[in-house]
C-alpha cells in the first residue's frame, strides 16, 4: 500500500504543489460553514476540524441534518450560493489552502484533485447525453485526453469498475441503466482524472444490499490500487465498520467524537455515539424495546446554547444546559465531547455515568490510538 | 398453533410487456405463483432486492391490484366470494403503512382530517366531536401531542409523520396492517422509536403484520417467519432462525453475506482485500 502510494506520488501530474509525504493529504481546520436565512443564521457546519491522510479512508457518521454533507460541499466549494457561505476556516490540500483559490483555480481542483459521488446517479448523470459522450466531456473538460484517446480511456475506465461490456455502455442512457451500473459509471467518470480524493456523499444509499456490498468492494480495490484517499459520508455505522479507517460522529453542526474506527466500535465514549449503537435492530434485542433516543436533531438555526445533544441526553444534568463541552476533555482518550470525560466539571456524576460502555482506566491505556492514525490536536471551537 | 389470518395461494400477477393486434404475447411475471400463510399475531417478512415482486404482493393482499391468479384468503374467506360492500368492508380490516411518509400524507389536510377521514368512510363514531376525541387518543398512542391535530404534514419531521401515518392506519380499527418499508426513509435514532411502537401495537391490539423490506436487521429483530423473494417468486421460508442460519439457498445466502458486519475487526464484504 505504502509503495503503491509513492508510486502514484512519482508518477501522477502535480495539479497542486506536492509537499512532504508526512503531512496529511487533506487538512481542515475550523470549519464553518453558515447559511442565511428567513429564520436567522444557520450555523449548518460549526468549527469542523479533520485530516486525511493518503490511501485512507475517513468516513463521517451522522443523522440528516446533522451538517454531514454540507462538510463535503464545502471541501469542494459547492455550497448553494448565495444562501450559503464559508464563513471561515482553512481547508489544506497537499498543504495548500482552496480557499484562496479563485474561481478558475477551484474548477481546475474539481474532478481532478478531488472528485465527488452523490447519493442518487440518476440525478448526477445528464440524461440527454450517452455515457460515452459524458466520460469524453469530464476528461476534455481538465485536458487529461481528447477524442478517441478519451474515448479509449473511457473503456478502460468502465472496465475498471467492473462493467463487463464497456463499449455498450458508452452508448447507452443512463436511464437504460441500473442504478447499480449508474453508480458505476459515476465513479469511472470520478476516477477519470486520477484524483488523490474521493468524496463518496452516501454512495450505496439508494441501491440494495447486494449491489452495495459490490460497490464498497470495488471502492476499497480500486483505493488499494490507486492509493487513492476517500472521505465517506455515511448514516449507516455497518459501512464505515467495513470501509474506514478513522471515523468522525457529526451531531448538530460539529464532532461529537473522532476516533480510529476499531476503538469507536470497541469503546464508544460520546452518549450520542452510544445511543446510535444501542438502537440499532438485533436479533438479540428480539422481545424487548430497542434502546431509543427520545426527540429528534434540533433545529439548525437554534442548536442548545451548551451542550446541543443535552435535550436528548440520558445522562444529562444542570451543568449540560450550562456549560458547553470541550471537544476533547482530559479524561476521554480521543476526542468525545461530554462533560463526562472532564475533571474540571466537579459536578459530573460518579454513579449513573455509561459505565457499561465506559473503559476503565487500564482499558483507557491500552486503547491509545497508534502512531500511524494520529487523532487531531484539540481544538477549541 | 394459531388460526391463520390470511393465506395467500399460487398468487400471480403478470404485467402485459407488448401491446398491438399481432404482437408476439409477452409478460412480465412480477409474481409468479406466490402462496404463503400469516398466523394471527404474528409478522411475516417478504424480503428480497428491489424489483423482486414484494411490494406487488402488497397491493394485491390489500386488494389495490387485481392478480392474474390465484386466491387470497382472509379469515377463511377468499376475496373473489366477496361483492360489493362485504369487498369494501375488507379495507377496514386491511391497513397500510408506505415507506415514504412525505409522500403518504395529504400536504392540504390536517392531522384531523387525515386520521377522521377513515372513520368517517367507515362510519365509526357517532359525530365529529366524538371522532375528534378518538383521533387524539390515537395520536397519543403514537406519541404525538393532541396539539399535532390542528397542524399540517410538513410542519413535522420524518419519524412524526410516519407516527401519523401509522395513526391513520389505526385509525379503523385494523387486524392486519401492510408495513412496505415503512422505516426505510428513517434516520436509525427514529427508526428505533418507530420499531418500538410497532411491536408495542402489536402485542397490545393483536395486530397481524406483512413486514415488506429489504433491511435484514429489521427482519431479525421484529419477524417471526420470512419468505425471500427472488423475481417474482418465494425461494425460502422459514422461522428468523432457520433463514438466517441455515438458510439452503443461494440467493439468500448472498443476501446475507452483503448485509455490512458492525465489527471493524471482523471485515465482511471485502474477503480477498488486505
Amino acid at each position: 500500500m505504502r509503495c503503491e502510494t509513492l508510486l502514484i506520488l512519482a508518477c501522477g501530474v502535480p495539479k497542486l504543489a506536492e509537499s512532504n509525504s508526512s503531512t496529511p493529504l487533506l487538512q481542515v481546520e475550523n470549519l464553518h460553514t453558515f447559511f442565511d436565512t428567513p429564520r436567522g443564521t444557520v450555523r449548518a457546519v460549526d468549527g469542523v476540524s479533520f485530516t486525511i491522510n493518503k490511501g485512507e479512508t475517513l468516513a463521517i457518521v451522522g443523522e440528516s441534518g446533522c451538517g454531514k454533507s454540507m462538510t463535503a460541499l464545502s471541501l469542494l466549494q459547492l455550497v448553494p450560493e448565495p444562501a450559503g457561505y464559508i464563513e471561515s476556516g482553512r481547508i489544506l490540500f497537499n498543504g495548500k489552502d482552496l480557499l484562496d483559490l479563485t474561481w478558475d483555480q477551484m474548477r481546475e481542483v474539481r474532478g481532478s484533485d478531488v472528485a465527488m459521488i452523490f447519493q442518487e446517479p440518476m440525478t448526477s448523470l445528464n440524461p440527454t447525453f450517452t455515457i460515452g459522450w459524458q466520460m469524453v466531456e469530464a476528461m476534455e473538460i481538465h485536458d487529461t485526453t481528447t477524442g478517441q484517446q478519451a474515448r479509449k480511456r473511457a473503456e478502460e475506465l468502465l472496465s475498471l469498475v467492473d462493467i463487463g461490456n464497456p463499449a455498450q455502455v458508452m452508448r447507452q442512457y443512463p436511464h437504460e441503466l441500473s442504478g447499480g451500473m449508474r453508480q458505476r459509471v459515476m465513479i469511472a467518470m470520478a476516477l477519470s482524472n486520477s484524483p488523490k480524493l474521493l468524496i463518496a456523499d452516501e454512495p450505496t444509499t439508494a441501491l440494495d444490499v447486494t449491489v452495495q456490498a459490490q460497490i464498497l468492494g470495488l471502492m476499497r480495490k480500486l483505493q488499494q490500487e490507486m492509493g487513492m484517499s476517500i472521505l465517506l459520508i455515511t448514516h449507516d455505522l455497518g459501512i464505515v465498520a467495513e470501509m474506514a479507517n478513522r471515523v468522525a460522529v457529526m451531531y448538530a453542526g460539529h464532532f461529537v467524537e473522532y476516533a480510529t474506527t476499531r476503538d469507536l466500535f470497541r469503546t464508544p465514549l460520546h452518549p450520542y455515539t452510544q445511543g446510535l449503537f444501542a438502537s440499532l435492530p438485533a436479533r438479540a434485542r428480539r422481545g424487548q424495546d430497542l434502546a431509543v433516543l427520545e426527540g429528534t436533531v434540533p433545529d439548525a438555526a437554534n442548536w442548545p446554547p451548551a451542550c446541543r445533544f443535552e435535550p436528548r441526553c440520558p445522562y444529562r444534568w444542570d451543568t449540560c444546559a450550562k456549560v458547553p463541552p470541550k471537544y476533547h476533555p482530559a479524561d476521554a482518550v480521543w476526542p468525545s465531547r461530554c462533560h463526562l470525560y472532564d475533571p474540571e466539571i466537579t459536578d459530573r456524576p460518579r454513579v449513573g455515568a455509561p459505565r457499561g460502555k465506559v473503559p476503565s482506566g487500564s482499558e483507557l491505556q491500552s486503547a491509545e490510538p497508534k502512531a500511524e492514525t494520529p487523532l487531531p490536536e484539540q481544538v477549541a471551537s | 398453533m394459531a388460526d391463520t389470518l390470511l393465506a395467500v395461494r399460487n398468487l400471480k400477477k403478470y404485467f402485459p410487456l407488448r401491446k398491438g393486434l399481432f404482437a408476439p404475447r409477452a409478460y412480465n411475471k412480477a409474481v409468479d405463483d406466490v402462496s404463503f400463510e400469516i398466523p394471527k399475531g404474528s409478522t411475516l417478512a417478504l424480503v428480497g432486492e428491489s424489483g423482486s415482486g414484494k411490494s406487488t404482493v402488497g397491493l394485491m393482499v390489500l386488494d389495490l391490484l387485481e392478480p392474474t391468479g390465484g386466491d387470497i384468503l382472509y379469515n377463511g374467506q377468499s376475496f373473489a366470494e366477496r361483492k360489493g360492500k362485504d369487498r369494501l368492508a375488507l379495507r377496514r380490516e386491511m391497513q397500510v403503512v408506505f415507506q415514504d411518509p412525505y409522500a403518504s400524507l395529504n400536504a392540504r389536510m390536517n392531522v384531523r382530517e387525515t386520521v377522521t377521514e377513515g372513520m368517517v368512510v367507515h362510519r365509526i363514531g357517532a359525530n365529529a366531536a366524538e371522532r375528534e376525541e378518538r383521533a387524539a387518543a390515537l395520536l397519543q398512542q403514537v406519541g404525538l401531542p393532541p396539539s399535532a391535530l390542528d397542524r399540517y404534514p410538513h410542519e413535522f419531521s420524518g419519524g412524526q409523520r410516519q407516527r401519523i401515518a401509522i395513526a391513520r392506519a389505526l385509525s379503523v380499527e385494523p387486524s392486519f396492517i401492510v408495513l412496505d418499508e415503512p422505516t426505510s426513509a428513517l434516520d436509525v435514532s427514529v427508526q428505533s422509536q418507530i420499531l418500538n411502537l410497532l411491536r408495542r401495537l402489536q402485542r397490545d391490539k393483536g395486530l397481524t403484520y406483512l413486514f415488506i423490506t429489504h433491511n435484514l436487521g429489521v427482519v431479525e429483530y421484529l419477524a417471526d417467519a420470512v419468505a425471500v423473494m427472488e423475481a417474482g417468486r418465494i425461494v425460502e421460508r422459514g422461522t428468523v432462525d432457520e433463514i438466517f442460519d441455515h438458510t439452503r439457498e443461494e440467493y439468500t445466502k448472498n443476501l446475507l453475506r452483503s448485509i455490512p458486519s458492525l465489527d471493524p475487526e471482523n471485515r465482511k464484504l471485502l474477503l480477498n482485500a488486505d
